[in-house]
């Protein structure tokens, strides 16, 4: 039997009660509880703070962005309509998340909370300038998601801040595409993912390009050089193959040069052609 | 901690500590060892429950969680003693050898008939992927969920005409 130890576990049933708690002491937040379960495991006593009676899974939408609840499951994400038609890097990243057992409990909030840098949904997030709500008995206060993670792991978040909801931006563009690269189909902490938004005019010449990665970099990241790279290029198969090239780059001067840089260097760049080829043609890809 | 939750139809009020996870409740506390635990990180899905109708991972879930929820186990499968239709179809076509997987992957094969009652083989593939069975291959898996539709819906169409 495995005992995880919890000498307080709260069950609040409103933000202002949340946050009460979380200024009084040290309380970690639970969520689904994928990655918190396993990390308490035999580890130190804590106190626990649900966070699922907060009414934070909702997902609206006004003029110009889209509001994610923190505590949306992965599942609720993946069949949402307003994240589809607004945010589909977001739903399809979702639903690629591990197996259907862990998509119906672990949130979005705790993909980003947890800042792996293998975390399905931030480079998909990444692509359409996301920002945190921020809550604590000291205010509100928002902060982007390109600088919440600091390293593998570390967040600027507070212990007596709860992430409320994330804010992303409406951005269309003429095409789509997510590319995740994992060790099995289902089951995995993804090794690779690809995010891509890319606006064609009619003479085929690139206006903008938004492409970020997962498990490339340290913390997930827009490739910002080599969105630049691509702005006002006229689409060839060359073309592509470049900016392949370029992404290597990019990936051995931020991450450094590691044992697994060989294996990942063909295919990082097989997969930045493959997702702007998608992406060139309209295709949301699933897949 | 005192825990109100719904298993299997009925109404459970017990008494549990904060870090208990739920598979543990059901196999320790209340003596339902149907569940299984394999990997206990949410990898094999041999723990898999049903929570209101949706299959999770026991071993990824407090017993905290299910406060007011409905959770379902192998034990709440059959109805009146009849076995499930997925039930007599996995034994039917021989996608139970060793058993360890079996009761994860029913509750995963009746929570996906429930939603989507005639599945492409790819979506059954999909919805089991979290299950992993390491005697059978999965053919006979797949074929008995397949069986399984079909006599369910077959019933349903024969009580439609009634
Ligand atoms: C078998 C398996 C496969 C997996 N596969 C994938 C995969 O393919 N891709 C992937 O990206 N992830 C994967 N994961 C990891 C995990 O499921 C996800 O990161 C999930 O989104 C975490 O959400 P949760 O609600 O379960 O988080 P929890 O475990 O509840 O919380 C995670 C962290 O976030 C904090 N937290 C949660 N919500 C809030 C909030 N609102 N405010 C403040 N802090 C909060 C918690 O305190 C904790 O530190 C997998 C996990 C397992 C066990
Ligand atoms: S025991 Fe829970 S998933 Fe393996
Ligand atoms: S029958 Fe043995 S693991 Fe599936």
């Amino acid at each position: 039997m495995t005992m995880i130890r919890v000498t307080a576990y709260e069950n609040p049933k409103s933000i202002e009660e949340a946050t009460t708690f979380l200024a009084k002491d040290t309380y970690v937040p639970i969520a689904g509880g994928t990655d918190v379960i396993l990390e308490l495991r035999n580890g130190m006593p804590v106190k626990l703070l649900d966070i699922n009676n907060l009414k934070l899974n909702h997902v609206t939408s006004n003029k110009d962005n889209i509001e994610i609840g923190a505590a949306c499951t992965h599942t609720q994400l993946a069949s949402n309509p307003i994240v589809s038609q607004f945010v589909p890097l977001v739903g399809i990243a979702a639903g690629k998340v591990g197996s259907k057992q862990i998509r119906n409990r672990g949130t979005i909030g705790g993909n980003i909370v947890n800042a792996s840098p293998c975390a399905d949904t931030i480079p998909a997030l990444l692509i359409y300038d996301a920002e945190l709500v921020l809550l604590s008995k000291k205010g509100r206060r928002i902060a982007r998601l390109d600088e919440f993670i600091t390293s593998p792991y570390a967040t600027i978040k507070r212990n007596d801040e709860l992430l409320h909801s994330i804010i992303c931006k409406k951005n269309n563009k003429t095409g789509y595409s997510y590319l995740k690269l994992g060790r099995r189909q289902a089951v995995n902490i993804s090794r690779m993912t690809i995010s891509v938004a890319l606006d064609i005019d009619d003479d085929n010449a690139v206006i903008d390009a938004c492409i970020s990665a997962g498990s490339v970099f340290p913390v997930p990241s827009r490739m910002k050089d080599l969105e630049k790279f691509l702005r006002g290029e006229k689409i060839k198969p060359k073309l592509f193959k470049e900016a392949g090239k370029l992404a290597v780059d990019l990936m051995i001067k931020h991450s450094g040069y590691r044992w697994s840089t060989p294996y990942k260097e063909p295919v990082l760049a097989g997969l930045i052609e493959r997702a702007l080829m998608q992406a060139s043609k309209g295709i949301v890809q699933d897949n | 901690m005192k825990l109100d939750f719904v298993l299997n139809n009925k109404r459970v009020s017990i008494n549990v500590k904060g870090g208990l996870r739920l598979i543990d409740l059901l196999r320790e506390q209340l003596d339902l060892v149907g569940t299984k635990e394999g990997c206990g990180k949410g990898e094999c899905g041999a723990c898999t429950v049903l929570l209101d109708g949706k299959p999770v991972c026991s071993c990824l879930i407090l017993a905290s969680q299910v406060r007011n929820r409905e959770v379902t186990t192998i034990e709440g499968l059959s109805i009146e003693g009849e076995m499930h239709p997925a039930q007599e179809a996995f034994t039917e076509t021989g996608a139970v050898q060793c058993g360890f997987c079996s009761p994860g992957l029913l509750l995963s094969t009746v929570a996906l008939l429930n939603e989507n009652p005639e599945p492409s083989r790819e979506q059954i593939r999909r919805a089991l992927s979290g299950n992993l069975c390491r005697c059978t291959g999965y053919e006979k898996i797949f074929e008995a969920v397949e069986l399984a539709s079909r006599r369910i819906n077959g019933l349903s169409v024969q009580n439609d005409k009634v």
